[in-house]
């Protein structure tokens, strides 16, 4: 429930990160594709509407694509998104993290009548709360989910400056953590940065901003800048 | 090596696959063209390794996060699904429906007895006893019923509408009739057994209450021509979601969550081909069953032949020797 993010090895040995949708996005999308269906509706009745009897046996066909082929379509065509899940930045995807494809998109929009069953999506919501990675029935029957398209920024770099070589050998872990709190310093208020440097004063001799800049200028060493 | 001199080493190769990535985003049709397109793959590969070896060597996030991107977006690229393929819709219906059809004969029959029985039941009771037909029906459903199949009628099996109506009406009625009663097999097979039962004694009902009142002419003449595809869709809709039931409750030699995956496709792709069946039904309803002004001869020799055409394409088609599959 609180991690997440599913790991997906590749056939290339490289695990990728799908960051699971929860419920809430979800049925933002959902409002936003209803709306949506709504609007292009009622926008087609109006020359329908001229047609007389006739126009309302279109109209039922229009109704009949908008509940159940608007999904398949949507998702097959736009690389896993329907219009509401463009906008809330959310992606279906198969199993192995590749865009959806037409069968499974078949089948967990075909299930949707399932999950939304009890009043609005009552089985759906029960599910997504259930499953690690927040799938509906349809998603679980189908083998896809639903995730986050949008990338996370990535982390800030190491502030410039010159490299100071370390005095004594660390191990790679210990290198590790002393570059990210270079690439994070960024982000700390000087307080916290100074209390977390002063940690490190057998190392650094230093203490309070002297101490940041040493262990900064130490991680440039590191990454091996000049 | 240092981690300032691997991206030195490497930058230009990820910027470039980085650009032509963004760029498929924007154009894929011309970007796939470039003849960078054929160097992706290896390209992508290298990047791979790239990021396996900034991962063993202990790099900052800054190379990590970046390099994960650019992986994710390309294998997204890479491993995507090919284009569908519309000639393979046009063998799906003539030879893989039917085989996937025969392939779940079990589920099928088992569909097909939860239908035709309680409707043969009911269809038998209600000439022995005309007046069970109020206790399934209100009284203004037997009025509009029988104002229907009105043997005085000039459109018979509808009180009013034109022929496109009708259709659009059928379609949006029949096929979301059909598509539920797949999905809510996925409850153990309890809602498919529901559905197809009481649609067996709806129709039942139906049918044997208007024989029995003497309007069966007009209702026989009318239901003959769309009925084969109209009821084997609607079995074949059941069967496939009693298929998905029953996968629910005994997987057999796989475990649960694979043996679902793989009945959901089976499901699928028999509620694709009753939808299509059901596009057929509707269609013949609107235009050719509505018509009262045919010989009975005509009428019911074309739903004959009808009959014998859905029951024989299920039965033979696809089999080696007739289609060479």
């Amino acid at each position: 429930m609180l991690d997440t993010v599913r790991e997906i090895e590749t056939p290339e040995g490289i695990s990728l990160h799908l960051r699971a949708a929860g419920a809430l996005p979800r049925a933002q999308a959902w409002m936003v594709d209803l709306l949506l269906r709504m609007g292009m509706f009622m926008v087609a009745m109006i020359p329908l509407s001229l047609l007389g009897v006739g126009g309302n046996g279109l109209a039922m066909l229009l109704m009949f694509a908008l509940m159940w082929a608007y999904w398949v379509v949507c998702e097959v065509w736009l690389g896993g998104q329907t219009l509401g899940k463009r906008a809330l930045g959310l992606r279906v995807v198969n199993a192995d993290g590749t865009p959806v494809t037409w069968l499974p998109s078949v089948v967990r929009n075909l299930l949707r009548a399932v999950d939304a069953l009890p009043g609005v999506y009552g089985v759906g919501l029960a599910s997504t709360l259930i499953d690690p990675y927040g799938r509906r029935l349809g998603d679980i029957v189908a083998g896809t989910m639903v995730i986050h398209a949008s990338e996370l920024p990535t982390g800030q770099q190491v502030p410039a400056a010159a490299a100071v070589p370390l005095p004594l050998v660390l191990a790679a872990d210990e290198q590790a953590a002393l570059v990210e709190f270079a690439e994070r310093s960024g982000q700390l208020t000087l307080q916290r940065q100074e209390e977390l440097a002063n940690l490190l004063t057998p190392l650094t001799a230093r203490s309070d901003t002297a101490a940041v800049r040493q262990l900064i200028a130490h991680a440039n060493w590191l990454l091996g800048r000049p | 090596m240092k981690q300032q001199r691997f991206v030195k080493l490497h930058e230009r190769e990820w910027d470039s696959l980085q650009s032509w990535l963004s760029a498929l985003d924007r154009q894929a049709k011309r970007t796939l063209r470039q003849e960078q397109a054929l160097d992706f793959p290896s390209s992508y590969r290298r990047v791979c390794h790239h990021l396996a070896l900034a991962r063993g060597r202990g790099y900052s996030h800054e190379i990590t996060d970046r390099l994960q991107r650019l992986v994710q977006q390309g294998h997204r690229v890479l491993y995507r699904a090919p284009a569908p393929r519309w000639h393979r819709v046009a063998g799906f219906l003539v030879a893989g429906f039917p085989r996937l059809v025969r392939a779940q004969w079990r589920c099928m029959a088992a569909a097909a007895v939860l239908f035709y029985v309680p409707a043969l039941v009911t269809l038998v009771l209600m000439q022995l006893r005309p007046e069970l037909a109020h206790a399934v029906f209100s009284s203004a459903q037997l009025a509009d019923f029988e104002k229907m199949y009105d043997p005085a009628n000039a459109h018979i099996g509808r009180s009013s509408g034109t022929d496109m109506q009708m259709f659009g009406f059928y379609v949006m009625n029949n096929v979301s009739i059909a598509f539920r009663t797949f999905a809510s097999g996925l409850f153990f097979g309890v809602g498919a057994i529901y559905v197809l039962g009481a649609n067996g004694v709806l129709i039942g009902g139906v049918a044997g209450h208007l024989t029995a009142i003497g309007c069966g002419g007009p209702f026989w003449r009318f239901v003959v021509g769309h009925s084969p595809f109209e009821l084997t869709a609607l079995v074949i809709a059941g069967g496939a979601g009693l298929q998905l039931g029953l996968t629910l409750l005994a997987p057999g030699r796989q475990r649960r969550g694979p043996a679902l995956v793989a009945a959901g496709w089976v499901g699928a792709q028999l509620a694709l081909g009753a939808f299509a069946m059901l596009l057929v039904a509707a269609f013949i309803e609107a235009y050719w069953s509505s018509i009262a002004a045919l010989p009975d001869a005509l009428k019911f020799g074309s739903g004959a032949l009808l009959w014998l055409l859905v029951l024989g394409w299920l039965w033979r088609g696809g089999r080696a020797g007739t289609h060479g599959a």
